[in-house]
């Protein structure tokens, strides 16, 4: 599932501990998601398209098989 | 658990407190063997202290030291658990098989450890699975609408 959690980020100016700072997560969840290699649960993918700005859609793409932004 | 301690103090604690029960079992077994318990509480305080630590770390490891895993690493975590648990029903097997084909007299704590990691399974099974319902079965609870105030 591709995911536009980096393209958001690094379009703020924001490092990985600071957006994991402001999400309530650690740095290497960050990483994990950024990377594909981890789906975030519903709650926390609401929080992280909340504070994008965006919908959960929009930030995360289950049609593209491919991980990472 | 344990909310009167802080999040990076609670494994120390119960790793300083379980060497210490540790300790007292040796006392109990025999006076004369007070050294072994004096080096057991040596260990657990070493091993509390590197705990203690470890949390600290920016890492996965630190975090589930310091009981501050997000739900990233309490997955991660319960992963390492079910695993550790699966290897161990194999070991326990293994050395069942092994106590029983050289007639051994030390076969029954394998068999312990089996039992035990079974149960443990269809206990996990009965406590966390979705129980068993008709379709609907919750339709005869009165549903509010949101329609009515």
């Amino acid at each position: 599932m591709r995911n536009r959690v980096r393209e958001q980020r690094t379009q703020r100016g924001l490092s990985q501990a600071e957006l994991a700072a402001a999400l309530g997560v650690s740095r290497q969840t960050v990483i994990s998601i950024e990377s594909g290699r981890y789906l975030p649960s519903l709650p926390l993918a609401f929080t992280i398209a909340r504070f994008f700005d965006l919908t959960v859609d929009k930030m995360f793409d289950p049609d593209d098989e491919e991980a990472g932004a | 658990m344990m909310p009167f301690i802080p999040p990076r103090l609670r494994k120390p604690a119960g790793i300083a407190l379980a060497g210490a029960v540790f300790a007292a079992a040796w006392l109990v077994r025999d006076g004369s063997l007070w050294w072994v318990a004096i080096l057991a509480v040596i260990a657990a305080a070493a091993r509390a202290v590197s705990w203690y630590r470890m949390g600290g770390r920016d890492t996965d490891e630190g975090a589930l030291a310091a009981s501050q895993a997000d739900e990233r690493q309490q997955l991660v975590s319960l992963q390492s658990r079910a695993l550790a648990c699966n290897l161990a029903a194999v070991a326990a097997f293994i050395g069942l098989t092994v106590a029983i084909a050289v007639k051994a007299a030390w076969w029954w704590p394998f068999l312990v450890i089996l039992a035990v990691t079974g149960f443990g399974y269809l206990l996990g099974l009965s406590s966390y699975g979705e129980p068993d319902a008709d379709d609907d079965a919750d339709a005869e609870q009165p549903e509010r609408s949101p329609i009515q105030s």
